[in-house]
């Protein structure tokens, strides 16, 4: 048997609450600055919860660039393509005509998205008490927006990325709810062992801050209603934690052979060594207080990168910040790590970005490679007690610096789907 | 180490306007009979096109008996478990399971994977947000203050993407590797190819397929109508006079396990999973490309991953979903991987519709008994071949397939194509 390939993170991009750009986000991560604040896109002031993580000035018409594909594209549909494009450009290499058949795409997506306000007008039309009516849609002056149904289709982003950077070989889009951006960067690193691609853009994007999105985690009571002190609402592992706070954004990476990056001269932050994927099988909100399920996830990444437990130095953890994540995550956490738990450097960046659904884990996997090349564990944010219960060292009151042989990214999804990955620094590796 | 594994199929599971029952339905496509009707979910008589293949008739509680999931999850979810859990039953996995004492028992749920095509969703959701927004006028602080009193807290649980994928997890205990894949049209069939490199690279040992989709309700109808995609009567593959596709809904499924476990543990086989092939046209949402290239890649890809030549392909099943550039372009692709050589083809989405992230599997379904029975049905709906596609061996009567494997060809928005390769066991 051929020795199996070793992929190599070449490429960054990010689009978050506290950057749009992967150096103004680490560089704000790193210093503990609060993306969090009083939601401003919409009238959120009648909303329970009216604090979000909100991506700032971000200019989607120069993202995008080509006005006529800005049509087709939503509001994290910019993100993504201003991630993607960062994490290109950093890779120095893009797909080609000639090479386009060996890039491959894998993009975890959010929920099919539609605009409120297109939503109030078919509500206008088809339920104008309240009760839909299907006959709505045959009145006369009815509003036909066949390019807003274009965008609302669950693989638009996908559609309009592999269309604008030319990328023809295997796409997809995955949905694990918050494991999503961990799961297509696992399912990415598999094409790639696979053969069945040289080079993969993958990575995430999502906006769930909008009346419905809002509404929808409101409803299920999981949301942080700190409104009064947004920048400290997302504390994961402190005793006073209340929940989570939304997040959007989008994250890329650039991923391709270790090899032919070598030769290319390419620099490498780190590899793509381990993916683990798994389900709780426990309830679909809760998560097992036992940690069982993230348990296997781990275990699966960290033998799949093929070292052991003590070779992690760093885990970013999916550290939502609701009561039962956070617990779960550390008894998880303490299960894999064993006596090596006390030497493991652990931080939720949630704390400082909130929680970008789809996007996390794409994001945060980026946030692991930029930690073991610069060699710093991002702090953990907004703790003062720390939970008992979650008793692993919490990279308190400020960053880190530490070397990192090894890192590990959880994202821990709604319904119980698990995913983890493990990065090695390149020292290690050669 | 010499072979890789091999993969075969050990259940079958389906769902959709036809019916729930495999041999039924084969039946019902040898006769040349369609399920495609008047669509009865709604009041549709006054809508330009009111046809589709809809499961009617079917309690929920056939479904899943369990009632108190059914406030839980939505329609897409009844069918993507309902069919899951036939092919589970029909593998006897779970009864093999029980076989185990329980650290091997612990260890097979860890070593069993889930993979599901899902639709993603509909715009039938967003009806459930109007009874808030009526009252709001507009106003979002008004909406914001009182959308509780309206709007079921359980909304966002009940329209998660990935539902079946936690459900069957939570109702079986398989731990294992998973997918959600929310790719429109290839969901389903991703899951499959998905599956089986998890099963080869020794991710997990077992796992269970499943592609589910309710593609359709009153806006999506409504506009794919408007875009000139969907036909007002029927659905006529490769036909001269073909004007849309027709949704259908319902779900299929597939276990796959090694060779050697099925073996071992006395499992039927249906079939052999040789290898799949992905590639996208790069052409955006809606547009293909008329030569076929994403096609006809998807398929060199598929051959070189089930290492088998184009020469052992024994007939294909093509995606056919009656659009006229789609079936052009389809056949296009097909002719430049086989030339003048090409196998019988067919295609069912005449017979149950286009249940777009269901459809690959179902169709991968009825490939598998097509190869077994040695007999492609003709497509019922074809009155004359396109004359710009000829020479193209459809027919509307029966051909024989000339080899023990079958293609089966799977396409969707985004310029997505899949491919997927399975050898009948005899």
């Amino acid at each position: 048997m051929t020795p199996r390939r070793r992929i190599a993170i070449t490429g960054i991009g990010m689009v978050t609450p506290v950057g749009n750009d992967a150096r103004t986000t680490w560089a704000n991560l790193q210093a503990g600055r609060s993306g969090l604040a009083t939601i401003r896109n919409f009238d959120a002031s009648g909303f329970p919860v009216r604090i979000a993580a909100e991506v700032k000035n971000f200019d989607a018409a120069a993202a995008v660039g080509n006005p006529e594909l800005l049509k087709f594209a939503t509001r994290s549909h910019g993100f993504a393509f201003a991630a993607a494009e960062e994490a290109l450009a950093d890779a120095g290499i893009r797909p080609t005509i000639s090479n386009g058949e060996r890039w491959g795409f894998c993009v975890g997506a959010g929920m099919m998205g539609v605009d409120y306000r297109e939503l109030e007008i078919v509500q206008k039309f088809c339920a104008p008490d309240g009760e839909f009516q299907p006959n709505g849609f045959l009145a006369e002056n009815f509003p036909v927006d066949s390019v807003a149904f274009c965008r609302s289709q669950t693989n638009a982003g996908l559609a309009l990325l592999t269309q604008h950077f030319g990328i023809r070989g295997y796409a997809t889009a995955v949905h694990t709810a918050c494991a999503s951006g961990g799961q297509a960067l696992g399912t990415a690193l598999k094409v790639l062992r696979r053969g069945q691609a040289d080079f993969m853009l993958a990575g995430g994007f999502d906006s769930m801050i909008n009346p419905v999105g809002l509404s929808a985690f409101c409803l299920l009571g999981a949301l942080s209603a700190d409104n009064d002190t947004p920048e400290r609402a997302s504390r994961p592992f402190d005793l006073t934690r209340n929940g989570f706070v939304l997040g959007e954004g989008a994250g890329f990476l650039v991923l391709e052979n270790w090899d032919s990056a070598r030769k290319r001269g390419a620099k490498i932050y780190a590899e793509l060594a381990g993916d683990g994927n798994s389900l709780s099988c426990y309830r679909i909100t809760d998560s097992p207080p036992d940690g069982d399920g993230p348990i296997q996830a781990m275990q699966q990444a960290i033998a799949d990168a093929g070292i052991s437990a003590d070779e992690i130095g760093y885990v970013n953890a999916h550290g939502t910040s609701t009561l039962m994540n956070d617990k779960s995550e550390c008894a998880a956490l303490r299960a894999v790590m064993g006596n090596h738990i006390g030497s493991v450097a652990v931080s939720s960046t949630k704390s400082c970005m909130g929680h970008l659904i789809a996007a996390a884990g794409a994001v945060e996997a980026g946030i692991c490679a930029l930690a073991i090349r610069d060699g710093i564990a991002p702090v953990n944010a907004n703790l003062s007690q720390p939970d008992p219960e979650c008793n692993v060292n919490i990279v308190r009151g400020k960053s880190q610096p530490m070397r990192i042989r090894a890192a590990l990214s959880n994202s821990l999804g709604f319904g119980g789907s698990n995913s983890s990955l493990v990065f090695r620094n390149p020292e290690e590796v050669e | 180490m010499n072979s890789p594994r091999k993969i075969v199929i050990t259940g079958l599971g389906v769902v959709c306007g036809a019916g729930l029952k495999i041999d039924a339905i084969w039946d019902a496509i040898v006769n040349g009979k369609s399920a495609i009707k008047e669509i009865s979910s709604w009041d549709a008589s006054r809508w330009p096109v009111r046809v589709a293949a809809e499961v009617t008739g079917v309690d929920n509680r056939t479904l899943v008996e369990d009632r108190k999931l059914h406030k839980m999850i939505s329609r897409t979810d009844l069918f993507g478990i309902y069919a899951a859990e036939e092919a589970m039953k029909q593998s006897g996995l779970l009864a093999h399971r029980d076989t185990l004492d329980a650290a091997a028992a612990t260890h097979f749920n860890d070593r069993s994977g889930i993979f599901a095509g899902s639709g993603g969703g509909n715009y039938g959701c967003y009806y459930e947000i109007f009874p808030a927004m009526a009252p709001a006028g507009g106003d979002l602080k008004k909406f914001g203050a009182q959308f509780s009193e309206s709007i079921t807290p359980r909304w966002l649980l009940r329209n998660l993407p990935n539902n079946v994928l936690c459900h069957l997890g939570i109702r079986h205990n398989f731990k294992g590797a998973n997918a959600c894949i929310t790719n429109q049209g290839v969901g389903g069939a991703l899951a499959v190819a998905e599956a089986s490199a998890a099963i080869r690279a020794g991710e997990a040992a077992r796992a269970v397929a499943v592609g589910h989709d309710v593609p359709f309700e009153p806006e999506t109808l409504f506009n794919y109508q408007r875009l000139g995609l969907l036909s007002p009567e029927t659905l006529r593959p490769f036909d001269r006079d073909r004007n849309g596709t027709v949704f259908g809904e319902g779900a299929a499924s597939v276990t796959l396990e090694t060779e050697t476990d099925a073996q071992a543990r006395g499992a039927k086989s249906f079939g052999e999973f040789l290898g799949s092939g992905c590639a996208t046209e790069a052409t955006g949402i809606l547009d293909i490309r008329a030569d076929g290239d994403g096609v006809s890649r998807a398929i060199e890809i598929a051959l070189a991953d089930a290492k088998i030549s184009r020469e052992e392909v024994g007939m294909i099943v093509a995606h056919g979903n009656g659009a006229s550039a789609s079936d052009a372009s389809e056949a296009m692709g097909i002719r430049r991987v086989f030339g003048e050589k090409i196998p019988p083809v067919t295609s069912f989405k005449w017979a149950y519709g286009n249940l777009v992230a269901a459809s690959g599997i179902l169709d991968l379904v009825f490939a598998l008994t097509a190869l077994r029975q040695k007999t492609v049905p003709g497509i019922a709906t074809l009155n004359f071949l396109d004359p710009e596609l000829a020479p193209f061996p459809v027919s509307q009567n029966v051909q024989q397939p000339r080899g023990d494997i079958a293609l089966v060809l799977c396409r969707g928005f985004g310029g997505m194509n899949v491919a997927l390769l399975v050898r009948a066991n005899p």
